[in-house]
């Protein structure tokens, strides 16, 4: 028995060879791709397979216990785009995505530039900066809420103790302060990060464009303008986009300082898909209005995608 | 070189600054010692400070279990993450594999609000069986913070210099052999703050968390805060108490790592 692949081994040694690596050519080619497959199934799991599994939802007549009961086609998708309920969420998704981006990047740039010129100091002031970053933005809701309380909280005590009220003021159940306090809390946890990028961007300028600019009697401004400006377009850019991306995220913070309210008023695009999902478990219409809040987000991201390969291209 | 009067006003700024990020921290610390009667008097300091509302949040709900799950699931999606992006950002950018692709994907993929994965995961979670498991927790966000850890390690893996890669080639180290034994450990500070990162993402995370874990047992820490501020009966010391629990692995992780974290953001955020 065991003379038999002896002697066919024998026979055909240089066929076998050819063969052989001809295919070790292609398992090398093939082993590649192992490198990178995990990732390509998790994106797949992550990104293609919600997408295909959202089309076939919104398109059907679904609830969470019992998903794809009948064919509706468009039905859904132009009720969602019709609804003037949902297009207020998506307004204010949006809205609150720019504002706060701008914002925290104005703000997160001046102070990133305060503790480059503090030196050391500076750098001790980074950590501080740390600790919003690192907290859960459902804590973050938490500390806010107690600060904010209408009976108790701490700016109703001090503002009472001061004389500037006499009547607390009840923060989160009126529609202006209610998005001024969310804004408040993100900006509180996200400027930090904000400064950190910035931080990074500015001390990685070389140290002879400053000099040379004060040499040149150019003020603060000036400086500002036409020497840092530029040179950190490109990162400032980057920074802008990442936020802009967490703002169009924006949940935690809604749902534990007003949970939408008052009325509909903090309702954003995806505080309101989560309603529509997990409490009246309408999956098919949530799907159809994720869909189209995903589609308005690439459209009003393109824009500053351009942007920021403009500003790559131009100023590094 | 600055002017005095620059200097005063540099450091008022540096002050309300601080003030303004430590205060709601600190205004949490000392609600948890506040009594329930003291919550509401609106001074910022306790008048009659008691320790009753620590161990009380833990008896009140399940927050142990809770904390418990949340480490548990957070440090065993980052490994799962960063299992997987390293060898795929590595051979992207020295065996050239996906040069264009990868960083698009990924990029499309960090786009994506959360909210489109929240239905897709469940309806998954429940077909596979991993529905308010651990596992499905561990497995969906590993893959949901890839696209961060792909562009937090990039930059760190390009600065190793090709010549070491080269040499350990020559001495007959295999492609999986050099990024274990030789690449890993060069840039051990880059993956620690990459690691720490996504460990904190998932920490914090709260949107999928609350569609996909159904149980007390199965909630992460996130989740079981905020079912705790939707009780009725809210007794503020205890809540603030329960928050502060939560965070404290956290920071206990940001101070000691600070170093790393600074250096991981500032490098692989920008580029």
């Amino acid at each position: 028995m065991s003379s038999i692949p002896m002697e066919g081994a024998s026979a055909r040694p240089a066929t076998l060879h050819i063969a052989g690596r001809a295919a070790s050519a292609e398992l090398r080619r093939w082993s590649k791709f192992i490198w990178v497959a995990p990732l390509g199934f998790a994106l797949v799991i992550t990104t293609l397979y919600p997408t295909i599994f959202l089309i076939a939802l919104a398109t059907t007549k679904s609830t969470l216990g019992k998903p794809f009961r009948a064919f509706v086609g468009m039905r859904q998708i132009t009720g969602a785009l019709l609804d003037p309920a949902f297009q207020s969420a998506v307004f204010k998704g949006v809205a609150f995505a720019f504002a706060s981006a701008i914002a925290e990047l104005v703000i997160g740039f001046a102070l990133a530039s305060l503790f480059v010129a503090l030196a050391r100091a500076g750098r001790y002031l980074l950590i501080v900066v740390l600790l919003p970053l690192m907290t859960p933005p459902v804590m973050v809701g938490v500390a806010w809420k107690l600060i904010l309380a209408p009976s108790g909280g701490l700016l109703n005590g001090v503002l009472m103790n001061w004389g500037i009220t006499d009547a607390p003021i009840s923060f989160l159940a009126t529609p202006v302060p209610a998005w001024l306090s969310i804004g408040v809390a993100d900006l509180w946890q996200w400027v930090p990060f904000v400064t950190i990028l910035c931080f990074a961007a500015l001390v990685s300028l070389p140290d002879g464009v400053r000099e040379a600019s004060m040499i040149d009697g150019a003020g603060p401004w000036q400086r500002l303008r036409h020497v840092t400006l530029p040179l950190v377009a490109a990162p400032l850019a980057s920074i802008f986009l990442l936020k802009l991306i967490i703002g169009f995220k924006l949940f935690d913070l809604v749902y534990v300082l007003t949970f939408g309210g008052p009325g509909f008023a903090t309702t954003n695009a995806t505080f309101g898909i989560w309603r529509l999902a997990l409490e009246q478990f309408d999956v098919g219409k949530a799907a159809a209005q994720t869909l189209i809040y995903a589609v308005v987000i690439s459209i009003v991201t393109i824009p500053i995608v351009r942007l920021h390969r403009f500003a790559s291209e131009h100023y590094s | 070189m600055t002017r005095p009067s620059t200097r005063i006003l540099q450091a008022a700024a540096a002050l309300v600054a601080v003030t303004f990020f430590l205060l709601p921290i600190a205004y949490l610390l000392s609600v948890s010692f506040k009594r329930k009667d003291d919550v509401l008097s609106g001074s910022f300091l306790p008048n009659d400070p008691t320790l009753a509302n620590w161990p009380g949040a833990f008896e009140a709900t399940s927050l142990a279990t809770f904390i418990f799950n949340s480490v548990v699931v957070s440090i065993l999606a980052g490994l799962v993450t960063i299992a997987i992006t390293l060898p795929a950002a590595y051979a992207m950018i020295r065996l050239g594999i996906g040069r264009k692709l990868l960083p698009q994907a990924t990029l499309a993929s960090y786009i994506a609000p959360p909210i489109v994965g929240l239905i897709p995961f469940f309806f998954l979670l429940k077909m596979v069986g991993l529905i308010n498991t651990h596992a499905g927790l561990i497995l969906i966000y590993g893959f949901l913070n890839i696209p961060v850890a792909f562009w937090l390690l990039t930059p760190f893996l390009r600065r190793v210099p090709v010549e070491i890669e080269e040499a350990a080639a020559l001495d007959g180290a295999g492609k999986l052999r050099t990024l274990v034994s030789v690449v890993a450990p060069m840039i051990a500070p880059g993956i620690a703050a990459t690691t720490i990162i996504v460990v904190i993402l998932s920490f914090n995370e709260f949107l999928l968390a609350s569609g996909l874990t159904l149980s007390d047992a199965m909630r992460t820490l996130t989740v079981g805060i905020s079912l705790f501020q939707g009780d009725r009966l809210v007794n503020f010391g205890q809540m603030a108490a329960a928050s502060l629990a939560g965070i404290l692995p956290i920071y206990l992780i940001a101070l000691l790592m600070q170093k790393h974290l600074v250096e991981g953001l500032a490098h692989g955020g920008v580029k």
